[in-house]
């Protein structure tokens, strides 16, 4: 019973969301690059954008006390005109257990392990996030085709806002 | 044609630096970002009849991600002696398709615009920068190469009275088709470290017309170098040469210089 409702309600795990790396494609030239920095700024939860002009990625951090929403993310770069092909999530973790399918919920939305061995993570880690507009949509098109995740495809899990990571 | 050519192949050529597609003839099939807002100010020129010039300020505005609109007002003296202010136009456009990888995408866009003008009705040329009202509506491609932004668009032109009693002569076409190719290439700098840095860019667009059920060709060639200050400041200066064309106009082999300034998250 209390294993049921951990799992409905997922687990909120011991980790921070620190920052994330974007990267954006159809980028042309530097006022494009502008234009997409100062509208990523504009968000509440961020705190600092720094950009990689040659490699067009930002390293995004996040407010401490804000709620993070990649999706919000997501939509600022296509406002921008302009498409997210990969997005990096660093997370700070305190002795969490993983394992593949494990997920955890954090800011109200869930994150959802894919392609991982059992593993013990500490530290600043680097999750790559794999879903619809955050990867090159070919890529997501054959992910998904493989996947048996029904949340994969749709993108959430019950009515919750799910991402799917992996290391 | 084939120093064209040569040109063209030179460009092509260029294949190792970055790319560029804010042609300065043309729109490219990509839009503004959301909530920016472009002020422009073109002036252009030539001799025809001794020397005349246009002054064209220009609002430029992305409602949304897909959806864009400008606003001109047109001023010259290609009709009289003396400056005046000769008309407006309203122009918008939609982009359809995205498909974006790194350093590269497709995309493509529809568009239409009004132009109005009190000027009077000359010219075999329809003119929706100032010399003619009417309307247009088109479609354009752009591919960015990696390397090397192309561009291709066709548009329907219709021809109407113009204002201030200035009726659409019958002998004249009303009809025109447009047709135009633009290449552009980024050419410094080489490696991009901050926002400061000038960006210098080369094109070379052809810009073609024909009137409909009649013997009527233009075909101008424009190239032109532009520079993008601060990442917000963008200056152009271009130079049309009439590559072939037997119809009459008004405004034949011109320059132009440009400057554009770009505000971000405006409203």
């Amino acid at each position: 019973m209390a294993v049921a409702i951990v799992m409905l309600l997922g687990i909120t795990a011991k980790a921070q969301f620190v920052k994330a790396e974007v990267q954006v494609s159809g980028l042309t030239c530097s006022m494009c690059q502008l234009a997409t920095e100062k509208a990523i700024k504009t968000l509440d939860f961020v705190a600092e954008v720094k950009p990689d002009l040659n490699k067009n990625v930002y390293l995004v951090s996040f407010k401490k006390d804000k709620s993070v929403q990649l999706d919000l993310i997501k939509k600022k770069v296509k406002d921008a005109g302009f498409s997210v092909s990969k997005l990096v999530a660093i997370f700070n973790f305190d002795q969490q257990k993983i394992s593949n399918d494990f997920h955890f919920t954090y800011a109200g939305n869930k994150y959802h392990f894919m392609d991982v061995s059992e593993k013990t993570l500490d530290g600043p880690i680097r999750l790559t996030v794999l879903d619809k507009d955050f990867i090159p949509a070919g890529d997501f098109k054959k992910r998904a085709a493989k996947t048996s995740f029904e949340c994969y495809r749709s993108g959430v899990m019950g009515k919750t806002r799910t991402y799917h990571v992996t290391l | 044609m084939k120093r064209i050519f040569f040109l063209l192949s030179l460009l092509l050529a260029g294949l190792n630096t970055a790319a560029q597609e804010l042609y300065v003839a043309t729109e490219p099939a990509s839009n503004m970002p959301k909530n920016g807002l472009a002020i422009r100010m073109t002036q252009e020129g030539g001799f025809q009849n001794g020397y005349q010039s246009r002054t064209i300020p220009e609002l430029m505005y992305g409602v949304n991600k897909n959806l864009m609109v400008h606003a001109s007002a047109y001023l010259s003296n290609f009709f009289q002696n003396s400056y005046k202010l000769e008309g407006w136009s309203t122009y918008a456009k939609y982009r359809f398709l995205s498909i974006d990888s790194t350093n590269r995408h497709f995309r493509g866009a529809v568009y239409a615009k009004y132009s109005a003008s009190n000027n009077p009705i000359d010219f075999q040329e329809i003119n929706l920068e100032g010399n003619n009202s009417g309307w247009q509506t088109g479609v354009v491609f752009t591919q960015l190469l990696h390397k090397l932004a192309l561009s291709g668009s066709i548009n329907y032109n219709k021809a109407l009275d113009n204002r201030g009693a200035n009726l659409f002569p019958s002998s004249l076409a009303a009809e025109s088709i447009g047709y135009t190719f633009s290449a552009g290439l980024l050419t410094y700098p080489k490696v991009y470290r901050d926002y400061t840095q000038t960006n210098v860019n080369v094109y070379l667009e052809f810009l073609g017309k024909k009137n409909l059920g009649r013997n009527e060709n233009l075909m101008d060639v424009a190239p032109a170098v532009q520079f993008i200050i601060n990442s917000n400041l963008r200056i152009d200066v271009s130079q049309r040469f009439q590559l072939w064309g037997n119809m009459t106009r008004n405004g034949k082999n011109m320059y132009l210089i440009r400057m554009e300034y770009n505000l971000y998250n405006v409203f």
